[in-house]
């Protein structure tokens, strides 16, 4: 088999996981944080009912919208599905290895951002406006943290190429897990609560508009449209967590995997989401929401946190 | 190439003539004129970019040493045909977008002509000729008619300022000439002097002078002024074209009139092209005049290409031409993608007030009905300016980005990798925050509803109009998944400087560079191209088509009133209060009470930001200025004794000194 036949077959195996798999994730930490509350919660696969539902229902559409609000979902999907092709998942190396690297994400994340917020201003509706508004003041405050944490790695590491970061640090055994590691993961872990809008940051569960930021700009979505900036979203949730997992534990992963260790990659992809999973529920079941204004602090707090990170990774080197 | 140049040059002598006569004033001949002769000098600069080498010939030698050079290299040749490029797009607009008036049109000519001079001048004295006239031309544009006071203050302010900047300029120039013992730009680059106090100054100063027409902080403030009152096709030509010319002057002094400097110069540069873009882009968030918001969007774009100077200087310093040539091209690619998009935006705001009648964010909305081409054009713009992929503004911050972290992971000093790490955060800060006044300035504008209603009806623009801004949006597009077509006709100017390319070109669709790291556009255009529309046809396909009703805005209940929307100051408010210690912010509510009672009569709001570095800095410096003249006045009291006991004071003092 030549390398493009398995760049397509890795690329293909990776969205299908994480399409497939990314409404369990959802339904397994909403199932969580209703036990931590003493709940039952909705049942493990809702989500994926609610999917159904929503991909089979008529939609409705402002009157003054234009194709921005319909392109919209499918842009904000087509670029996190895109973003995943450079993420190292099952093994030490992604199926677009030289055509692009960490910045790249942190870009197509900018590219489903800059869909998803000119859709909500397209309905003229107060609360879309509202909803970009801050997505892109929270989105803007993100960017630096997420750069920073990225980059003290691959500054660690000499090269931006994710899965050749996995790669490194997979073969530096336990000298990876230093200082400059964990300021990066502290930042990356503040990173993944306010890009997947849980406490917090944003909270997924309230319609309440002095505090929503992501479900405001959904509110003029309905039918299909919703449900695939839903998938949208529980995908990119999922996608950060493989990204945590894999950067950070990359113990186990090979660069030059055969089938055998894919599946071991991947056995422990699950596992290791899973645990990423569990602090989501727990993050969000023992903190309260922060005011909006509130929000640097804590998003600052993580870019100073790679900053140091950088720093050490540059006085060491 | 000779006879291209030639050619343009005396077409735009002949278009600027033309219009001086005033013959045939509704032909629009000066502007159909200007747009062959920027497309004859485009080809030519392209053409030589392409095949290397530089073109030399004499042109007028007025006295001796003061010769009319033309020496263009590949520096040179970049610059040519940044701003030929700007040209022809900008004088097709013209055509139909300005308003006949002869004086300027017939500077307008001449201002293409000067930069053209700029680019391709061979010594110190043509140089600043063609700069002089470049500063004048564009300040009668600027001026205009003269009859608002905002054109003349902030006519007056840039004059004033490029004449600062000039003077700081040549004599950077002038100690290097002196130096080097010729004023040929030739011979000054082979006899670069050592390292040392003198090569210091001189570097300073051409970062001081030629970034005030850069637009760097804290020397920006003319530029948000005077860029936005010109009309639109000056605009797109002063903020995407003449602005770049200062980045050339600096990278002609950084890296061709000097050899290897010192590590603080490379510093310098990173903190104030870090610092601008940062300051640069939170004021265009703020702002909710089109113009003015696209203006401060120049200076951080310009702060980001000072910032990519910045690290190929540090590099050079560090004896690394690899990466020095890689963060170069990094700063070139940006600077040609930065012209290809302001000019675009400048351009498509000229298309808004022309069919829209206003620049107020706060009023516009919902355009894109209305104007679709001109909104499909702009929106190219906007996501090229937050810096999006595939779009080609994402390909000179990757770069960029990718050269920050291998300075600041190479041996170069500790120093230099801390200010690289700083300068990343505040490179990803700008980009998020330039996203945010991108999706800002297009949704305000072209999405929701108009939030004031206009008297006269939104009409998209002529035709004559809209093509330019689609053949830029095409270009655009081009320069992105087509990048490293870009790197290659670019990697001659790298080549000569500082002996090596900048970036691989083994990959046919990757853009890789020299210091590592590879990257597709192309491949991330199609990703999307395929995954966007795929899950589309697959739902399709599996849950059937669904049908789709339109009905009315959700408002909770009551009717729809497009003052319920978000206005581009509300908008940018959560920045606002997350930057209040930045921009500083004024807020001013007053109360009025029906005499006693506690019942309300009125409430008055007012709220803005203030230029803090004009109201710190500047207003300082002015009062200063007037209160010493002041003084200085008194020596002036008109009698004939007083002024020969001066010069007999003056007298005894040179006497005294000069012994």
């Amino acid at each position: 088999m030549n390398d493009a036949a398995a760049s397509v077959l890795l690329g293909a195996a990776q969205l299908l996981f994480l399409v497939a798999a990314s409404p369990l994730l959802q339904g397994a930490i909403r199932k969580l944080k209703a036990r931590l509350q003493s709940r039952q919660g909705p049942p493990l696969l809702q989500s994926y009912h609610d999917l159904a539902k929503l991909f089979s229902r008529s939609e409705m559409v402002s009157a003054t919208a234009s194709v921005f609000q319909l392109a919209a979902p499918w842009v904000v999907l087509g670029a996190t599905l895109a973003a995943a092709l450079y993420v190292p998942m099952f093994a030490a190396t992604t199926p677009l290895t030289r055509d692009g690297d960490l910045l790249v994400v942190i870009g197509l994340f900018a590219l489903a951002r800059a869909a998803l917020t000119l859709g909500a201003l397209d309905s003229g509706s107060t609360f879309g406006h509202m909803g970009s508004s801050r997505e892109l003041a929270v989105g803007a405050l993100v960017e630096p943290a997420l750069i920073l944490g990225l980059g003290s790695l691959a500054l660690a590491t000499g090269t931006t190429r994710l899965g050749e970061i996995v790669a490194a640090g997979a073969h530096d055994g336990l000298g990876f897990f230093n200082l400059p590691w964990a300021l990066a993961l502290l930042a990356l872990a503040v990173v993944t609560l306010a890009e997947t809008g849980r406490i917090p940051v944003d909270n997924p569960d309230t319609h309440l508009e002095v505090t929503m930021i992501h479900e405001a700009m959904l509110l003029e979505h309905s039918g299909r449209s919703l449900g695939v900036l839903h998938l949208a979203a529980m995908t990119k949730q999922l996608l950060l967590a493989c990204l945590i997992a894999n950067l950070f534990f990359p113990t186990g992963l090979r660069a030059d995997p055969g089938l055998a260790s894919y599946l071991t990659g991947a056995a422990l992809l699950v596992v290791k989401v899973s645990v990423v999973g569990v602090a989501l529920a727990v993050v969000e079941s023992i903190y309260a929401k922060m005011r909006l204004y509130e929000l640097p602090d804590l998003i600052g707090s993580a870019s100073l946190a790679g900053l140091v990170a950088m720093a050490i990774t540059v006085w060491q080197r | 190439m000779e006879q291209l140049t030639a050619v343009a040059l005396v077409t735009l002598l002949a278009a600027s003539a033309v219009e001086l006569s005033g013959a045939l004033p509704r032909l629009r001949a000066g502007y159909w004129l200007s747009a062959a002769a920027a497309l004859a000098a485009l080809a030519g600069f392209v053409w030589l970019l392409a095949a290397g080498g530089t073109v030399a010939f004499d042109l007028w030698s007025p006295a001796p040493s003061l010769d009319l050079r033309w020496h263009m290299d590949g520096l040179g040749a970049f610059l040519g045909a940044v701003v030929a490029l700007v040209a022809v797009f900008s004088s097709v607009f013209a055509v139909r977008y300005s308003h006949p008036r002869r004086l300027d049109d017939a500077v307008y000519p001449l201002f293409l002509l000067s930069m053209i001079g700029v680019a391709g001048a061979g010594n110190v004295f043509s140089f600043f000729l063609m700069w002089e006239l470049m500063a004048l031309t564009s300040f009668l544009l600027v001026l205009g008619d003269g009859r608002s006071h905002t054109q003349r203050v902030a006519a007056l302010l840039y004059l004033g300022m490029t004449h600062v900047a000039t003077v700081l300029a040549m004599t950077s120039l002038l100690l290097l000439a002196h130096a080097a013992g010729s004023q040929e730009f030739g011979v000054m680059g082979s006899s670069a002097a050592a390292p040392g106090a003198r090569t210091s100054l001189a570097m300073m100063l051409a970062l001081a002078g030629f970034g005030t027409k850069a637009g760097l902080v804290p020397l920006h403030i003319w530029l948000p002024r005077a860029h936005p009152v010109a009309p639109s096709h000056v605009s797109a030509l002063m903020s995407a074209a003449m602005v770049s010319t200062g980045i050339y002057g600096i990278t002609r002094v950084g890296f061709d009139l000097l050899g290897p400097g010192e590590a603080w110069w490379g510093i310098a540069l990173m903190v104030v092209g870090a610092i601008t873009a940062t300051l640069g882009i939170l004021y265009a968030l703020m702002e909710r005049d089109m113009k003015r918001g696209l203006a401060y969007s120049t200076v951080e774009n310009m702060g980001i290409v000072t910032l990519a100077l910045g690290v190929a200087l540090s590099f050079r310093a560090a004896g690394a031409d690899g990466p020095a040539a890689a963060a170069l091209m990094a700063g070139l690619v940006h600077t040609v993608n930065h012209s290809l998009l302001k000019s675009l935006l400048f351009l498509g705001a000229g298309a808004v007030q022309h069919g829209a009648h206003s620049l107020d964010l706060d009023r516009l909305g919902g355009l894109i009905r209305a104007m679709p081409l001109t909104g499909a054009a702009m929106l190219v713009g906007a996501l090229g300016l937050a810096s999006v992929p595939p779009l080609n503004g994402f390909v000179g911050e990757w770069m960029l980005a990718r050269s920050l972290l291998s300075l600041a992971g190479s041996d170069a000093s500790v120093v230099t990798g801390l200010v690289a790490a700083g300068a990343l955060a505040l490179l990803a800060l700008t980009a998020g925050l330039a996203l945010a006044c991108f999706v800002r300035l297009f949704g305000m504008a072209f999405l929701g509803v108009a939030r004031s209603v206009e008297t006269r009806p939104v009409r998209e623009a002529p035709t004559l109009m809209t093509l330019p801004l689609l053949g830029l949006a095409l270009l655009s597009l081009a320069a992105g998944a087509g990048a490293p077509g870009l790197v290659r006709l670019l990697r001659g100017v790298p080549e000569a400087l500082l002996s090596s390319r900048g970036a691989s070109l083994e990959d046919a669709h990757r853009v890789a560079l020299s210091g590592g790291g590879s990257f597709s556009p192309l491949v991330v255009a199609l990703a999307l191209l395929v995954l966007a529309p795929l899950p589309w046809i697959l739902l399709r396909l599996s849950f059937g088509a669904t049908s789709r009703k339109r009905a009315p805005v959700w408002t909770t209940g009551g009717s729809f009133a497009p003052t319920m929307q978000y206005s581009a100051t509300s908008m940018s408010k959560p920045l606002r209060l997350f930057f209040k210690r930045v921009l500083l912010p004024e807020r001013q509510v007053t109360v009025e009470y029906h005499g006693s009672s506690p019942l309300l009569r009125r409430v008055h709001y007012a709220g803005r930001v203030p230029a803090v570095v004009e109201e710190r800095v500047y207003l300082p410096m002015h009062s200063l200025a007037i209160w010493s003249a002041r003084r200085i006045r008194a020596l002036q009291n008109g009698s004939v004794e007083f002024y020969l006991l001066y010069v007999f004071i003056a007298l005894a003092a040179l006497l005294a000194v000069a012994r």
